[in-house]
């Protein structure tokens, strides 16, 4: 994590069993990260793909975040969120990471093909495990206004920053910075996520 | 930027939609600002959720890749005193801790909801019988997942892919997670036991969808049984096991 926040509450949550499974990684235990890669490598993998596109650089990206798991499971502070959120937050790190670089300087020439490739949040074409998971995810995509859930996928999905995305959509930095939020908040309650 | 603007980056920031410099300074902001921080850990975890809405099956050898990769990697030590960091007994139980774990169940569970479609919302209206069973095994498995004595232990499975039967004995409840387990014909089905003494007791059928990965709760639970086995039983199961098991997990040790 980049952050490290002081809490209001400082008591850490009540560990679940991915939190366990770290804490056992994070003692060299490597059974525990075969478990561990087993709940956490489909994710990672989908999401890196999301917003690399290319099929061998995703997997070569999300191997590094796990193995970066691996390494860093002793940092994990599960006063900053869960087991899950720590992992994702650092594929989508890693990943954007490298598609902005990338894309630094190839950038200008695509960005006006950019919009119209966008994908929609279900254009996955493979194969795919979590159906009732992206259920859910979909249902909740569909509540937000046309404009929250633009932002919400480039951001996320495709790895833009929020001046990227305003740009993107023709709006102004001021609005996609409250999308993004207001996105995020309606996203959080449809989702029934609380930390 | 005042405290206000800075305020509503927290759904940029959580999204890693911030260029370095507007990081690092809601960043500070953010050490000063509780609701923030908080704010910023729920939208975190609803990023998370995004992340579990487009999972993927990966490719096997990318689990040897990475396998074989952190066989040399060093680990780095933790920050802090791990006793004041993780607290694994007296936990409390938080409501927030809850819903993430609904998300990793439903993450387990729903590829053992195999028919589910992906596509339609007609067909989901049609599937809420089915929809309101899986959520139940979900809670189950939730509960399971929570338990403070919850115990995992993983092993692979003769013939291809891996499996990891988690007990709580409080609860008295079993799951089963399995990954890549090899495709049986029409006429064979996978069947789950508990070793009573020796004596085996069917445990359930494993339905597996396509691709051979899920999970399910055990019928019965794991209190006085020594252990789990897994046997390739003709469709419809056995009343014992016809053969040598595929996999085999002790509880002892």
């Amino acid at each position: 994590m980049r952050a490290v926040a002081r809490s209001e509450d400082p008591a850490a949550p009540a560990p679940g069993a991915l939190e366990t499974m770290l804490v056992r990684v994070a003692r060299g235990d490597q059974e525990a990260f075969e478990s561990l890669y087993t709940v956490v490598a489909g994710p990672v993998l989908g999401l890196v793909r999301r917003v690399l596109r290319d099929p061998a650089q995703s997997e070569e990206v999300a191997q590094e975040v796990l193995v970066e798991v691996w390494r860093t499971a002793a940092r994990f502070d599960p006063r900053q969120g869960g087991a899950m959120a720590w992992v994702m937050t650092m594929a989508h790190r890693r990943a954007v990471d490298r598609v902005r670089s990338a894309q630094a300087s190839a950038d200008r020439e695509h960005r006006a093909a950019l919009r119209d490739r966008t994908p929609e949040f279900d254009e996955v074409a493979e194969q795919v495990e979590r159906r009732l998971e992206r259920e859910q995810v979909r249902r909740c995509m569909g509540s937000l206004t046309e404009l929250q859930r633009e932002s919400v996928v480039l951001a996320y999905y495709r790895g833009r920053t929020y001046r990227e995305t305003a740009d993107l959509l023709g709006v102004a930095l001021g609005t996609v910075k409250t999308r993004l939020r207001d996105g995020l908040i309606r996203l959080r309650d449809c989702l029934g996520v609380a930390a | 930027m005042t405290a206000a603007d800075l305020h509503t980056l927290t759904g940029a920031y959580a999204l890693d939609a911030l260029d370095g410099a507007e990081a690092g300074a809601f960043e500070r902001h953010m050490a000063e600002c509780g609701v923030c921080a908080q704010e910023v850990r729920e939208l975190r975890e609803t990023a998370a959720r995004l992340a579990l809405g487009v999972a993927l099956v990966p490719p096997p050898a990318m689990r040897e890749r990475v396998m074989a990769a952190v066989a040399g990697v060093r680990q780095l030590p933790p920050l802090v005193p791990e006793a004041d960091v993780v607290p694994l007994r007296g936990r409390r139980r938080g409501r927030g801790r809850l819903s993430y774990l609904a998300a990793a169940a439903c993450l387990v569970i729903a590829v053992g909801a195999g028919g589910w479609a992906v596509n339609a919302q007609r067909e989901a209206e049609r599937d809420r019988a089915r929809l309101e069973s899986v959520r139940q095994e979900t809670a189950m498995l939730v509960d399971l997942m929570s338990a403070p004595d919850t115990t995992m232990r993983t092993a692979p499975v003769s013939g291809g892919g891996e499996a990891t039967v988690v007990t709580s004995r409080g609860l008295n409840r079993a799951a089963f997670l399995y990954h890549d387990l090899p495709e049986l014909p029409d006429s064979q089905v996978y069947q789950l036991w508990y070793d009573e003494d020796g004596s085996m007791k069917s445990a359930g059928l494993v339905d597996a969808p396509e691709g051979g990965s899920g999970a399910m709760l055990l019928a019965g639970g794991p209190r006085g049984t020594d252990g789990v086995g897994v046997t390739v039983e003709p469709a419809g199961g056995s009343a014992e096991p016809s053969g040598a098991p595929v996999m085999l997990v002790p509880f002892k040790g």
